[in-house]
């Protein structure tokens, strides 16, 4: 015997699972307007924030090299009515140079790199060795940047320094780009060490991308070139690089944006030398995230706030880097809708 | 200023629970104008039940974690937590009253001083600095002054075996290596003794990059930033030729580390080795001049026997605690910080090296903390 | 592969056989030597964590609070895995509900907004968030180094890994399932609750698990909100500083004594093998669900 809908305990339970209905709408309602708020209420702090230092440093700002506190036990001025410590005066080129030279050289390194291991993950090795191969290299991408860090900063920099790169730099020709990779080598902080330490960071997010969207390529046209007598190479060139290509791009482009906003890797190994573009690959230099988390205690002590308040103007022009970055990657990207695998970021 | 303010609303109106913290903090504010507490003759209060926070610089951080225990073992009631994050966050927390005790290297800027008038910096032992350095095969300490490390910090001499340097050490046999200046990545108070030293010696110095805990050294092809003194002293280890100031709480590590370090050019023109002793005399020679609020520079003295780079460790403390319980037992902490017979005593300050501040000062210091509501 | 060349032969751009082949080897030794340089330097990373912690390993480390530069890691691990739990709650449920939103109940317009705001957070550099932390809420709220503060910018930070992969778990429950559950007369929220989010558990549990080890594994935004501290956690939100591991790893590395690097190691190994096992854990549950899904078909 069934219950019928007049049966009044079947009406509250109706009456009750409505209220369900509505708890689960407005619950999800509410909980979505929350990351919305969160990022507003981040970027309003940041622009007021960095309001008083961008009235004061001016479009200056995006070429300068200084980072100058001033003399925070001197007097106060003001500029545009706001105040400063005398002799204050900051510019963030060297900062943004270094952000977008390491991001870059990390993802141009990586890139190919990523591609091949994806390639040799799917088509070359057997499935046996290939599964735990692949766990491993997204496992890569779960590692706490600061552990990367200190790798990079313990081990394979003074490696690098030590046996390859004065290798390279005795051996590269001195034309054209490689000119960068003359000079004195440095003792492992800097430039390319922390390039190719975000780049292998890097890696993991678009291989694993790129492995996913390998094996969603049919079997057919792949099959039917190989039946024409397509090489490997020619097969991955012609056939299945073309076929998720804006996948790969947009793996790329979310993985140059970690690269970008990468912190405590970089403050390791960059060498913290504010004021300057390294002249040559081998130099130290510092990026913006890195300054932030380095400067952001002794701007504390900038009795005028004016020191936080130029932090503040660096992580804004980081943020829309950032920003940037990610809505190219959002343009290209949401036709293949993955989310790309996590990287510690800071 | 106003804009600070004004997100400090904004944020208010956000969170309830703010609302309370920043209630609390204004209302206790009200308490200050009482009469300052007496000192029992023991010369510690007893503390109420209380868990104090102090944070900040990284180069007393050591010591507060030597202090914390002995303290906590005579005053059970009391629960210490440290933390070792920077003076600048030291000095801000204890400003906007979120840490009991913030410690820093530098006293406090006058336009902190200004933001927040009732902040105290306190001192409470002395420190030194020593110059470091990584040069294969010499062990002999080097007679360097400001004018040579100005030099080398600014690019003008860039190998050891320059003639000034050779000048001033005549029995010591310098290599051909290159030498590479290490100065500190994060805001210092080591940075701005270090300048400052360079600053009293050198006029070009003072005008050019002056001093502060954040400055823009000259753009040099051989300099390296390091984060922290312990970065600066691993940094130096790994790289043969690098010279580089740290706090005297690190010598021990570095000279196990085989870094050798310099005696300093002082204000007669003496170059005297850094010691407890010699620190002691620079810190006699001042102590005279040390205002009632503790703000001074200790460099470059005209002191006979003294090492020139000495400065206070200081405690930055909000005259108004947040409660007459916390004021109480802030106040018990520091009259045992610096009390000679507790910790100010070479017990527990040898073991950073750090040195006892002379009775006149502890007594100026003892009369801060009694401020403290 | 001769067969190619005899079908274009007056094609005199098409390269010959042998350096097609020649290619073709040299396109496998690539791709393996990128295989390699992934895994080489991945396996260095890991067995150098390892191999510097494990030779001064003591399990006390588990059990004695820190002295900043020596001593163990007990205060640490504790805070960890309290901040953990923290972002577990606050991001776990935010994130839930907001994937929730996006896969079944957005027809509104503002679903957009809220998915915009996800993809920007989820490439937003985490120390700005520290940062904004720091003025806005230590700072300028007076919260001081707290619990609170930490966990909310932690939460801000992963929300988006929660939400993405609640909404593609979501998606994935055959709409079969939904109307199969209308058709049965059930409510929408019975229905989600007790049909569609239950098949969809796995992704959201492995969502959250991958949310948890990247809260875990941070510094940046920890080191301006959680601040430092020697003790265990308080039961208190506001004022109390909370310890992580990742401090330690990053304060004590370049510490000129042995035992700090001792402890800035041990905090690596543990935090290492803390966030592989959830990651590891995460796997498994992918394994196995698609293990399931593949039997049931």
């Amino acid at each position: 015997m069934w219950p019928t809908r007049r049966d009044p305990s079947v009406r509250r339970v109706g009456q009750r699972r409505r209220r369900e209905d509505l708890a689960w709408r407005w619950g999800a309602r509410v909980a979505s307007w929350i990351p919305i708020g969160g990022l507003s209420f981040v970027l309003i702090i940041l622009v007021i924030k960095a309001w008083p230092a961008i009235v004061v440093n001016g479009a200056d700002f995006l070429t300068k090299s200084q980072w100058l506190p001033g003399n925070t036990y001197g007097g106060v001025v003001h500029t545009h009515g706001v105040a400063h410590p005398m002799g204050s005066s900051y510019g963030a080129w060297p900062l943004i140079a270094g952000t977008l030279e390491t991001s870059l050289i990390a993802v141009v390194i990586a890139l190919p790199i990523a591609l091949g291991t994806a390639f040799a993950l799917t088509e070359l090795m057997p499935a046996w060795l290939a599964r735990p191969l692949s766990f491993f290299v997204e496992i890569l991408a779960g590692l706490p940047s600061v552990v990367i860090g200190l790798w990079g900063v313990l081990e394979i920099g003074p490696f690098l320094a030590h046996h390859v790169y004065p290798l390279v730099a005795n051996h590269v020709p001195n034309v054209g780009p490689f000119r960068y990779l003359k000079g004195p080598v440095g003792y492992g902080e800097g430039l390319l060490t922390s390039s190719l330490v975000l780049g292998l960071m890097i890696v993991p997010i678009i291989a694993s991308t790129t492995r996913d969207l390998f094996m969603q390529v049919p079997a057919l046209p792949k099959e039917g070139a190989v039946a024409l007598g397509f090489t490997e190479a020619e097969v991955a060139r012609r056939i299945t690089i073309p076929w998720v290509r804006s996948g790969i791009v947009g793996a790329t482009v979310l993985g140059l944006g970690r690269a970008l906003g990468e912190t405590m890797a970089v403050a390791m190994i960059s060498g913290s030398v504010l004021g300057k573009v390294s002249p040559t690959l081998y130099g130290t230099m510092t990026t913006i995230a890195a300054t932030i988390v380095s400067q952001l205690d002794s701007a504390a002590t900038d009795g005028t706030g004016f020191a936080i308040s130029s932090l503040a103007e660096a992580g804004l022009i980081l943020a829309v880097i950032a920003l940037a970055v990610n809505l190219v990657a959002r343009a290209i990207v949401s036709r293949t809708g993955r989310l790309a695998a996590p990287v510690g970021r800071g | 200023m106003t804009l600070q303010r004004l997100v400090r609303v904004k944020g208010r109106s956000l969170a309830t629970l703010a609302l309370v913290a920043v209630a609390t903090v204004f209302a206790t504010g009200t308490v200050a104008s009482a009469a300052p507490a007496k000192l029992p003759k023991s010369g510690i209060e007893t503390p109420p039940s209380a868990t104090l926070t102090e944070t900040g610089s990284t180069l007393l951080y050591p010591l507060w974690n030597i202090w914390a225990p002995a303290y906590q073992q005579k005053y059970h009631q009391i629960n210490l937590t440290t933390g070792g994050t920077g003076s600048g966050t030291g000095i801000a927390d204890a400003a906007s009253g979120t840490v009991n005790i913030g410690s820093s290297d530098a006293y406090l800027s006058p336009s902190v001083k200004q933001a927040t008038p009732s902040l105290l910096n306190i001192p409470l032992a002395i420190s030194y600095q020593v110059i470091a350095y990584n040069i294969p095969g010499v062990h002999a300490n080097l007679n360097l002054n400001g004018g040579i490390l100005a030099a080398i910090y600014s690019g003008s001499i860039t190998n050891w075996n320059s003639p000034t340097i050779a000048h001033l050490n005549p029995r010591v046999k310098l290599p051909s290596l290159p030498i590479v200046a290490l100065h500190r990545s994060d805001g210092s108070g080591d940075t701005f003794i270090f300048t400052q030293y360079l600053s009293d010696q050198v006029s070009s110095w003072a005008k050019g990059p002056g001093f502060g805990t954040t400055i823009s050294f000259p753009t040099i092809s051989n300099a390296l930033g390091e984060n922290g003194n312990g970065g600066m002293v691993s940094g130096c280890q790994a790289t043969p030729g690098c010279i580089a100031y740290v706090g005297v709480s690190f010598l021990t590590q570095a000279l196990g580390d085989g870094l050798g370090y310099a005696a300093l050019g002082n204000g007669v023109g003496q170059y005297v080795l850094p010691s407890p002793t010699s620190a002691a005399i620079e810190a006699a020679g001042f102590t005279k001049a040390t205002p009632a609020n503790g703000t001074i520079s200790m460099i470059n003295g005209k002191i006979k026997g003294g090492y020139p780079i000495i400065n206070y460790e200081y405690a930055i403390v909000n005259q108004h605690q947040s409660s007459i319980g916390f004021a109480r037992a802030v106040r018990s902490l520091l009259e045992w910080a610096v009390n000679a017979n507790y910790g100010n005593s070479n017990t527990y300050l040898s073991q950073v090296r750090f040195v006892p501040l002379p009775a006149p000062v502890v007594a100026q210091s003892l009369k801060q903390i009694l401020t403290i509501k | 592969m001769d067969q190619v060349k005899r079908t274009t032969p007056s094609d005199h751009s098409y390269p010959s056989t042998r350096r097609r082949r020649m290619t073709a080897v040299i396109f496998r030794g690539a791709t393996l030597l990128a295989l390699a340089l992934v895994v080489a330097p991945a396996l260095w990373l890991v067995i150098g964590v390892v191999a510097r912690a494990v030779p001064h390993w003591q399990w006390n480390v588990v059990t004695t609070l820190s002295q900043g530069t020596s001593g163990g890691l007990e205060n640490a691990i504790v805070g960890t895995l309290v901040l953990m739990a923290g972002v577990a709650v606050i991001a776990g449920s935010i994130g839930v509900l907001t994937g929730v939103r996006l896969a079944e109940l957005s027809r509104l317009r503002s679903g957009a907004w809220a998915r915009g705001a996800i993809d920007i957070l989820a490439g937003f550099p985490s120390i700005v968030l520290g940062y904004v932390g720091y003025v806005a809420l230590c700072v300028g709220l007076h919260w001081g180094f707290s619990l609170l503060a930490a966990l909310l910018i932690l939460s801000l930070m992963v929300v988006p890994y929660i939400a993405k992969s609640t909404e593609s778990a979501l998606r994935q429950v055959p709409t079969s399932y939904r109307e199969g559950a209308e058709a049965l007369g059930m409510p929408e929220g019975y229905a989600l609750r007790r049909v569609v989010i239950r098949s969809a558990l796995p992704g959201i549990v492995t969502g959250l698990l991958i949310a948890l080890s990247v809260a875990g594994g941070e510094t940046a935004p920890l080191l301006y909100t959680a601040g430092a501290t020697n003790n265990l956690p308080t039961f208190s939100l506001l004022h109390q500083p909370v310890a992580y591991l990742t401090y330690y790893v990053w304060t004590d590395y370049n510490q000129p004594s042995d035992v700090a690097h001792y402890v800035s190691n041990d905090a690596a190994l543990i935090l290492v093998v803390l966030v592989l096992t959830m990651l590891v854990v995460a796997r498994v549950i992918v394994a196995r669900t698609q293990r399931h899904a593949e039997g049931t078909r």
